[in-house]
């Protein structure tokens, strides 16, 4: 794998199921800082807005907005840099 | 820092609410006083009310081990412990939300996590008007709802809150400190 890609993954919410992916708050391609909010997914009883790792850019979207996941999925990933 | 709340009766729906789960017209809610508010916390339709007692955490999970999983099961397990110091027997369920009693709900939970501090949070049923529960579908669920006061001899607001934040203390790990919200108001203005 590519050194400058970080990956974007579902932590554990608890909760039994599947995630939903609601929105990215990024387009692909764009610049975050680090600790931006980058995407919003929720469960029956949680809504997390999930930070992003690293400052880069948005490189690739793995799951997107309407997507499920399970925890610790890949979400999406992003360039160092 | 823990904010508890007694509210003015209002339903809120949540990122996954539904609007049908709202069973009454618009008149009858303005009839009964009661406000209808689209909110950012997951879950779907919920009511608050005059003896319901819902709480507000605002924790940064960064001092938590940024585990949510481990704040949800906290949350619900201050409620749990509450009750269970009351004599009444509450459990979660996976796949149903909330805190129950056998098959009635008696608290639901619908919390929003962003930059890691957590809004929204719990709200237990201490003694609530059925009525206006029965406005709703809550939690889109077609449940049930239960109060405290239905199972034991007059619950005290006040008191049951002091207990749930001690409780709910003892699982964080921390010491609960009462303040008013005046004192913190004037500190940070």
């Amino acid at each position: 794998m590519d050194d400058r890609a970080i990956e974007v993954r579902l932590p554990d919410l608890g909760d039994v199921g599947r995630v939903k992916v609601v929105e990215w708050l990024v387009e692909p391609g764009s610049p975050v800082e680090m600790n931006d909010d980058l995407l919003e997914v929720e469960t029956e009883k949680t809504t997390f807005v999930i930070p992003a790792p690293a400052t880069g850019r948005l490189a690739r979207i793995v799951v997107p907005a309407g997507g499920e996941a399970n925890a610790d999925d890949l979400l999406g990933e992003i360039e160092r840099g | 820092m823990v904010l508890t709340v007694e509210h003015p009766p209002v339903i809120t729906l949540g990122r996954s609410g539904k609007p049908e789960h709202l069973l009454v017209s618009q008149e009858r809610l303005e009839r009964e006083g009661i406000t209808v508010v689209d909110v950012e916390r997951g879950g779907d339709i919920t009511y608050h009310g005059p003896g319901q007692l819902v709480v507000y955490p605002i924790l940064d999970l960064r001092d938590h081990g940024r585990d949510i999983k481990a704040y949800i099961e906290q949350l619900e397990g201050a409620a749990i412990d509450t009750l269970s110091s009351y004599g009444i027997s509450a459990e979660t369920r996976p796949g149903y939300p909330g805190v129950w009693v056998g098959q009635k709900k008696i608290a639901s939970i619908g919390v929003y996590v962003r930059s890691w501090v957590t809004r929204h949070g719990l709200a237990l049923n201490v003694e609530v008007n059925p009525e206006h529960f029965a406005m709703i579908n809550p939690c889109g669920l077609g449940v049930d709802v239960v109060s405290m006061a239905d199972l034991m001899n007059s619950p005290d607001w006040d008191a049951v809150e002091a207990r749930f934040l001690a409780r709910f203390g003892d699982r964080l790990g921390c010491t609960v400190v009462r303040g008013e919200l005046d004192g913190l108001v004037k500190e940070t203005a």
